[in-house]
């Protein structure tokens, strides 16, 4: 195992795509300490901004000791291994990455496991704005893989999911799982506005209560139970959703009734 | 004064008739010379390698409004390729649509030394300059787009050539445009109403004048004016399965018009007119129609728009084909219709081997390349970046040269478009010589670009050499060999000046704008009627309209005298 | 005295081109042609507080320098930064644009411009959806359905009726001026009897209010010849000349537009209100869109900065997409500064992005909500900073102005503006489309010459030039660093 501690608090972005269990592989500590990274505009040594050591453990294969907020895009497109960050975790962590794990014990920030297609990501605290959605201009979303957060997600995760499951234990922000084809979203607290927005397949489900609900969905009736993957079911009774309408959706969104008392005037009438 | 001697080359230069022969080029001043002295000169030692005039791309789209929407609309396209700032050369990204700096070192490192930019809005014309001047190591050109121009309509509407003759010289002068470009003839102004045309007969709305009136009124304006270049064609009904027949339909309008046995038009990617069938399903290459017409007619000339399978924008002035490629694929869309003028389109574009319609495309391109006989009349493009990116052009020249690399990338395709293609049963593979002609020394004659596309006396000084022996390199056989020295020329010099060595760029300098200073015999009176109808017409002021000087950074005014 | 003619009005991003301006002994005396806004400007520009002399900060205080010494200043300030950031551009030429993109990329600095504060939102929304969309004169001729949504043109873009939209007669439409007024008369008949029966309790008053909110669409809507609709949170002065005001609740925009998507596509809906509009107007809203010739969506800061930001314009963009399966539909962006719309353009050229370009790297990145001057600023990341043709001080959080403010702060302008009182180096500027010539792009990306129509005063440079001279000083200064460097 390599354990890495950053040397100081960072100011400036840190470009570190080399801290990645496929780059580490077959190294040298000598070797791991020339990588480039980027600090601000200068380019260095990682060794130059952090503390490189080496520990007969097998795994994980790379720990980071420390406040790597300002790390970005540490166990980008890794294949195997496993990365442990004690600490905060920078922005695009484990994007479009294919395969091990990556455990944040703290807080992860934006577009971690973007375009992410296979692997698990397990984040201990909350996660940042645009969690699994793919890079500005694309809809390649995740395809696979898990990610699990304990803690809050921001606005805009999950967007363009095409296969995969995210699980979030705490509340998320607005525009989840905008524009998903497939795969699955679940939150167990509450979510924010414009849940599900013009999403065409897949399936979103909300154990807590919905912020604004869109206008553009059709309830469909009530279920007790919902299957998020092999070994878990969510509690209901659910409102099941059909939409968006506007995209001639036919995704799958399931809401808690008893969590959402307003939905009853509204659609009740309906089933 | 300084001089430069290419010593000991293999030289293609088939304007000269230079067919391999071992020889010196001399240069003086940025021109070729007779000869220059042999103390003096600097000198390249070119033995064994091959040399050529510098390339010419007679259509690509590289500047102005509509390729930078298509810029600012495709992040995902620039993040996967991008190019750091260098002591030398700035940095930038791609990918199917380059900034401008990358756009003029990746040309320059193929060996390019003359590109034609051929899709301007003369509304837009200012921003075009712009970027042209942005664009290094390369001489440009662009055409304003004047098929639906309102002005040209209404004068081609009344039978007025003359007067329609002046409207168009005071463009190229106003826009500092080198030729008259034609998108869809008729469907533009008709799509400024959501609708299109679909036959050179049918009656465009509210302007009582069909396709066939403008193509041909255009190409007879086009003869009076003197141009060097022909009219500039993207046919109508492009992109639609069943369209070769109103591609043949457009050459035999056009025989029509008086040609002396010289080409009165240029039919620009002609791949994608060139489509069979009725319907996605059905639809089918037209190669071998369209190439048996070319062969038997010296009135047109042509470039392929090759499809590259990659992930490329299609952008065009034909703003209705590119509603139609939205209501296929449902992909981001741009739509840019510009007042009086024209329209466009944006959208991104994966072309893929086992999409059995890409593939039959990529087929046609090279099938119509091989099947015309003579290589003066059919060009290497991409339409850049319609049907793929331009620096995959070492691609095209493998595909052209060797059967071995073509039938390798057909065995990859759809096996539907795989039965029906025709590239099994052509063995034709072009010779270095007619690489030549395809890629510089037709593209400049069909310019009129006469300083171009050859090494004679007094040519500018653009050479690209190449590192290929002829005498030892199969390039049918060794192709990947062949594309790699494409790919990287081993000098390219501009104007007299080494600016790449090995595929990378040495120097930085600028290219110049060439453009039509255009002498009719009467001016256009610009008087209070013109105006007026300025005033009506668009919503900027007349005075404001022109590109004015300062506008092109390095100006080449060819003054054309014109007949009327 | 000389009257120059054709003169582009440097305001908004209308770019009106026409205006007249009399000049008497380089001082301009008259305006013709403009809006309020723009003769105020040419008339009273002189006054606002102009910067004389490049000023330093020493000691807290502002003293002036010569020239050279603030260059000088400037230039190390920018050379040794690790992660400068380069903010502004709206209001300067594309001349100087240009310039700056390659100042940024010398010193490895994050390239950014006003878009991050108005359309910034938009341009993204494009990135996602594509964008149908036509220059102004298109919409001259053709539009005869009009939607003016989270913008108020009568106010922000005074002049954009009369030129490009309802109040101008093009080759296949007319103008809508004289049922206006005709409007305009009724609604002072209207008052005249409402101040006489003034006397109506509060309660009853608040009633009418109501009325006005939810009352029906006119039949006119679905009238031949052009119709304007306006949308917008509160009725603006555009909305009182509208055919219809659709009053939209606050951050509501996004869900009623993708009702309106909804029932283009003929879907039910199972809600019968959508941000406070039954959804029986909406839809015959929805009629209206699907059965005019030629609609146009021009969109304001009520979209791109309310809840939803760039996700509205999106969905206003897909709501356009969808729309031309029907009929014609565009949609425009209502860009604010004369020349915002140029930053894009030239930053999109060199750089293959519009704003929020960083170049730490050696190549531009592009991200927003990592790479803007305002994401950096909030996460307090940059160590210095240069402010040209904007005035940040004014417009962005008081959290990202604290982190401006703590690091070396150079600004450019013409005049003293709440930015420049908290910079380190500032330096005067000429006026750009008064004082100095160049390159503006109105809204719809029409590249138009901006005229200089008087002298700058005397010692003022260009923001071209300065910025010029400041690169030339940054790399002499990193030669020098490279030189010692070497002799180490
Ligand atoms: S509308 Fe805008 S550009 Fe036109 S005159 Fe007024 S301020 Fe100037
Ligand atoms: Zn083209």
């Amino acid at each position: 195992m390599i354990v890495l501690t950053p040397l100081k608090k960072f100011q400036f972005p840190v470009h570190a795509e080399c801290i990645n269990p496929d780059v580490f592989k077959g190294k040298s500590v000598k070797e791991i300490a020339a990588l480039p990274v980027w600090e601000g505009n200068k380019k260095k040594k990682l060794s130059d901004i952090f503390k490189i050591e080496e520990t007969p453990a097998e795994t994980p294969d790379i720990t980071i000791n420390g406040d790597a907020t300002e790390v970005r895009r540490v166990g980008q497109g890794m294949k195997n291994g496993e990365i442990v960050i004690n600490g905060n975790a920078g922005m695009h962590l484990g994007e479009k990455m294919a395969g091990g794990k990556i455990t944040v014990n703290g807080t992860a920030n934006g577009w971690t496991g973007s375009s992410m297609k296979k692997g698990l990501i397990e984040i201990h605290g909350d996660a940042g704005d645009y969690l699994a959605s793919p890079y500005r201009g694309s809809t390649a979303g995740m395809r696979g893989g898990t990610i699990i957060v304990d803690g809050n997600v921001g606005g805009d995760s999950g967007c363009y999911l095409r296969g995969g499951t995210i699980i979030v234990k705490g509340n998320a922000g607005p525009f989840l799982g905008f524009h998903i084809s497939k795969g699955v979203i679940y939150v167990e607290k509450n979510a924010g506005g414009r849940l599900g927005a013009s999403m065409t397949g897949g399936k979103i489900v909300v154990s807590g209560a919905v912020d604004e609900f869109m206008p553009t969905f059709t309830v469909d009736g009530i279920k007790k139970k919902v299957k998020i993957d092999d070994d878990f079911k969510a509690e209901g009774p659910f409102y099941v959703f059909l939409g968006d309408l506007a995209e001639h959706g036919t995704g799958k969104l399931f809401v808690s009734q008893p969590s959402n008392p307003q939905f009853s005037a509204i659609y009740d009438k309906y089933l | 004064m300084t001089e430069l001697l290419i010593k000991n080359g293999f030289v293609f230069d088939p304007l000269s008739e230079i067919n391999g022969e071992k020889m010196d080029i001399a240069i003086r001043d940025g021109k070729i010379v007779e000869s220059v002295s042999d103390q003096k000169a600097k000198k390249i030692d070119a033995t064994g390698l091959t040399v050529m005039p510098g390339a010419v791309d007679i259509h690509t789209h590289i500047a102005g409004g509509e390729v930078n929407t298509g810029r600012m609309i495709r992040p995902e396209d620039h993040v996967k390729d991008v190019v750091r700032k260098t002591a030398i050369t700035r940095s930038g990204t791609g990918y199917s649509i380059p900034s401008t700096f990358v756009t003029g070192y990746r040309y320059s490192k193929m060996g390019y030394t003359t590109v034609m930019n051929p899709s301007m809005a003369p509304l837009g014309a200012k921003h075009t300059h712009e970027e042209l001047n942005d664009i290094p190591l390369l001489d440009k050109a662009t055409f304003p787009l004047l098929g639906d121009w309102w002005f040209v309509l209404e004068n081609l509407q009344k039978g007025d050539l003359a007067g329609c003759a002046q409207h168009i010289a005071w463009m190229m002068e106003t826009t500092k445009g080198y030729a008259i470009k034609i998108v869809n003839p008729g469907g533009l102004e008709s799509w400024g109403f959501g609708r299109n045309v679909h036959s050179i007969d049918d009656v465009v709305p509210n302007f009582d004048i069909t396709p066939r009136e403008i193509v041909c009124g255009l190409a007879k304006v086009n003869k009076m004016l003197n141009l060097p270049h022909t009219i500039h064609l993207h046919t109508n009904n492009l992109g639609i399965p069943g369209n070769y027949l109103t591609t043949l339909e457009t050459m035999k309008a056009l025989e029509s018009v008086p040609n002396d046995g010289k080409p009165i038009c240029h039919i620009t990617h002609v791949q994608f007119s060139s489509f069979a069938g009725e319907n996605w399903g059905n639809m089918k290459s037209a190669a071998d129609e369209i190439s048996r017409y070319i062969n038997n007619h010296n009135h047109m000339t042509f470039d392929m728009g090759q499809i590259i399978f990659t992930d490329t924008t299609t952008m065009t002035a034909d703003g209705p084909f590119e509603f139609t490629l939205y209501q296929l694929s449902g992909h981001k869309w741009v739509n840019s219709d510009v007042e009086t003028e024209t329209s466009g389109g944006i959208i991104p574009m994966h072309y893929k081997r086992k999409s059995a319609v890409n593939a039959t495309q990529w087929s046609i391109g090279l099938e119509i390349a091989l099947l015309v006989k003579d290589p003066w009349k059919i060009f290497m493009t991409t339409d850049h970046p319609n049907a793929g990116p331009f620096f995959a052009y070492p691609k095209i020249i493998a595909w052209l040269t060797s059967k071995k690399a073509r039938m390798a990338t057909l065995a990859k395709c759809h096996k539907k478009a795989q039965k029906k293609s025709l590239l099994p049963s052509i063995d034709r593979e072009l010779s270095l010589y007619e690489l030549a002609i395809m890629t510089r020394a037709g593209q400049a004659k069909a310019l009129g670009l006469t300083g171009k596309g050859h090494l004679g006396v007094g040519a500018d000084a653009d050479v690209a050499i190449y590192n290929i022996n002829p005498e030892t390199l199969d390039i049918a056989k060794k192709y990947k060999t062949a594309r790699k020295a494409f790919d990287n020329a081993a000098y390219t010099i501009k104007d007299g000046k080494v600016v790449v060595k090995d595929g990378e760029v040495v120097q930085n300098v600028d290219g110049r704008t060439i453009w039509l200073d255009v002498k009719t015999r009467e001016q256009l009176k610009v008087d209070e009627e013109m105006k007026r109808k300025f005033k009506e017409y668009w919503t900027v002021e007349y005075e404001n309209y022109p590109v004015f000087d300062h506008y092109v950074k390095v100006p080449e005014a060819i003054t054309v005298k014109a007949d009327v | 005295m000389s009257v120059i003619n054709a003169v582009t009005c440097p305001i908004c991003g209308c770019l009106c081109d026409d205006i007249e301006v009399t000049v008497v002994n380089n001082e301009v005396v008259k305006v013709k042609n403009g809006c309020a806004v723009c003769e105020a400007k040419y008339m009273g520009y002189k006054s606002e507080h102009r910067i004389r002399q490049p000023l330093i900060r020493k000691d807290g205080k502002f003293v002036p320098v010569p020239m050279k010494e603030a260059i000088h200043k400037a230039a190390e300030i920018l050379a040794n930064a690790n992660y400068p950031i380069l903010y502004g551009w709206s209001s300067t030429n594309c001349e100087a644009q240009r310039v700056g993109v390659e100042l940024a990329e010398e010193v490895g600095g994050v390239l950014d411009n006003t878009a991050v504060v108005c359309h910034g939102p938009s341009l993204m929304g494009t990135q996602e959806v594509g964008i149908p969309t036509s220059t102004l004169g298109q919409i001259r001729h053709r539009a005869d359905l009009i939607i003016y949504w989270g913008c108020d043109p009568w106010s922000a873009h005074p002049r954009h009726l009369e030129r490009y939209t309802s109040f101008t007669k093009g080759r296949f439409e007319d103008s809508e001026w004289k049922s206006y007024l005709n409007k305009v008369k009724a609604a002072a008949g209207r008052k005249k009897v409402l101040s006489a029966t003034r006397v109506a309790p509060k309660q009853q008053r608040a009633t009418v209010a109501e009325e006005v909110v939810f009352n029906k669409p006119p039949e006119t809507l679905q009238k031949e010849g052009r119709k304007l609709i306006v949308i917008d949170v509160r009725k603006s002065m555009t909305a009182e000349v509208a055919d219809y005001f659709i009053k939209v609740e606050p951050n509501k925009d996004y869900e009623l537009m993708q009702a309106i998507r909804a029932l283009v596509k003929e879907q039910e809906l199972d809600v019968d209100q959508v941000a406070g509009v039954p959804v029986e107007y909406i839809k015959e809203v929805v009629d209206a869109l699907v059965n005019c010739n030629f609609g146009i969506i021009f969109f304001g800061m009520g979209l791109t900065q309310s809840a939803g930001k760039f996700r509205n314009i999106e969905v206003a963009i897909s709501l356009t997409r969808d729309l031309n399966l029907r009929t014609k539909f565009l949609i425009m962006p209502m860009r604010g500064h004369f020349n915002v719309s140029g930053a894009n353009i030239v930053f999109a050229w060199q750089s293959g992005y519009a704003f929020g370009v960083d170049f730490s790297l050696g190549y531009p990145r592009y991200n927003p909500g990592e790479t803007t001057s305002m994401d950096i600023l909030l996460r307090g990341e940059s160590d210095a900073a240069l402010v040209i043709a904007s005035d940040p001080g004014a417009t962005f959080p008081k959290r990202a102005i604290q982190n401006l403010v703590k690091h070396p702060l150079i600004v450019i302008d013409p005049h003293m503006n709440p930015t420049a009182m908290l910079g380190d180096v500032v330096f005067p500027s000429a006026f750009v489309g008064i004082e100095v010539e160049g390159t503006a792009y109105r809204m719809d990306n029409v590249p138009l010459p901006l005229k200089k129509v008087v002298e700058p005063p005397e010692g003022i440079l260009s923001d071209e030039v300065l910025l010029k001279n400041i690169l030339e000083e940054v790399r002499s200064i990193k030669a020098q660093k490279a030189k010692k460097a070497e002799v180490v």
